[in-house]
């Protein structure tokens, strides 16, 4: 037999799948920040991250009885929070394969990494394309490898790939353009 | 290639988690949780409302076949049913004719009566009752037709007669046997 997932707040879990509501309030408590930023980090919109957020744990909680414990109920929450924002991208008919943006083939002027502030980075970011900063939120900051991202996105693990290099590309130009601004 | 860009990210993911909803989000969570524990509970309840209105339909079917059915058997009970004074009209004619044969089965008891008048009186009544009958069927489609109450106040009133005239000449009979007893002594 599989063994189960010890979850910290084990309790407060077994409390939500009696329908316990103090029990979900708890729960959302302890993951509400890690759910938002995700959400946040693919649809670029604050109020639409809350909404859809708040929409996947209220799923969790009515599908709980589905949670087996064979990840950690993290883990499991983060794939409806995904899956949800992933819908809500649907309406704005986003495309993960088709997006094939004239990216110019030479390597872009070499400027100082290390000179960038973060702020900038994180800004920039939520400015790419909606195609690309979700490949790239997934792939860095949810720490998922190609061939689970394009399993979320119903794409091929070529495509998760190259998506990624052509994200991570318009994203050096982006901050170059940012940078020569700067300067003049 | 570019993998500074992709060192800086990665090294610096923490601070990319960081980002809090927009204030009130809690309350809004909670508002959210609260609506959504109520259909829950109303839709424990949708079996049972579902289960009483079946009740309720199947009691208003019951009610319509009732009321449908019943004015037939009030029908039934024949010229009575039309007004209070009918009904004693007919009380009269009925108690009379039952008096009658009750009188009948006492002389044949006595052995006035012949097998043969017996069943020849048995075969009148049968006729008298499917004449009731015929009569019922034709007040129950027209129960304020003078014509068929009037039709109606006949029969009893032929069937008293020859029930009377009956019982008056077995009367007679009897008398008769007894005179005759008492002259031979």
């Amino acid at each position: 037999m599989e063994a189960q997932y010890q979850n910290i707040y084990q309790d407060v879990i077994d409390r939500c799948r009696k329908g316990d509501t103090k029990a979900q309030f708890e729960l959302y408590k302890l993951y509400y920040k890690s759910m938002y930023n995700i959400c946040l980090h693919m649809l670029n919109n604050e109020v639409e991250a809350e909404d859809v957020m708040q929409e996947a744990f209220l799923k969790a909680f009515t599908k709980i009885d589905t949670y087996e414990g064979k990840v950690s109920f993290g883990a499991w929450l983060k794939k409806i929070v995904i899956n949800r924002s992933l819908d809500q991208l649907k309406k704005r008919k986003v495309k993960f394969e088709e997006l094939n943006e004239k990216i110019p083939d030479e390597e872009p002027v070499s400027f100082d990494i290390s000179e960038i502030q973060l702020e900038k980075l994180k800004k920039t970011i939520q400015q790419l394309p909606d195609g690309y900063r979700v490949v790239l939120s997934l792939y860095l900051l949810e720490g998922f490898d190609h061939e689970e991202i394009a399993q979320i996105l119903g794409i091929t693990n070529v495509s998760s790939r190259s998506q990624f290099l052509r994200a991570k590309l318009k994203l050096r130009q982006m901050l170059q353009k940012e940078e020569f601004f700067e300067y003049n | 290639m570019n993998d500074d860009l992709e060192r800086l990210i990665l090294n610096n993911r923490h601070s990319f988690q960081d980002e809090e909803p927009l204030q009130g989000h809690f309350e809004r969570f909670e508002a959210k949780l609260q609506k959504a524990s109520k259909p829950a509970r109303t839709i424990r309840f949708q079996p049972i409302l579902k289960f009483a209105a079946l009740v309720v339909f199947a009691l208003l079917i019951v009610n319509q076949v009732r009321i449908y059915l019943l004015p037939e058997k009030k029908d039934s009970l024949s010229l009575g049913s039309i007004s209070p004074e009918y009904r004693e009209v007919e009380f009269y004619y009925t108690n009379a004719i039952h008096l009658g044969m009750d009188q009948w089965k006492e002389f044949k008891s006595e052995g006035i009566i012949s097998m043969a008048d017996d069943q020849m009186m048995q075969k009148e009544q049968a006729e008298f009752d499917q004449m009731y009958q015929n009569l019922l069927v034709d007040l129950k489609a027209n129960p304020t037709d003078d014509r068929v109450i009037n039709a109606m106040l006949e029969y009893y009133q032929t069937r008293m007669n020859v029930m009377s005239l009956i019982i008056n000449k077995l009367k007679e009979v009897k008398q008769q046997k007894y005179t005759r007893h008492e002259h031979k002594i």
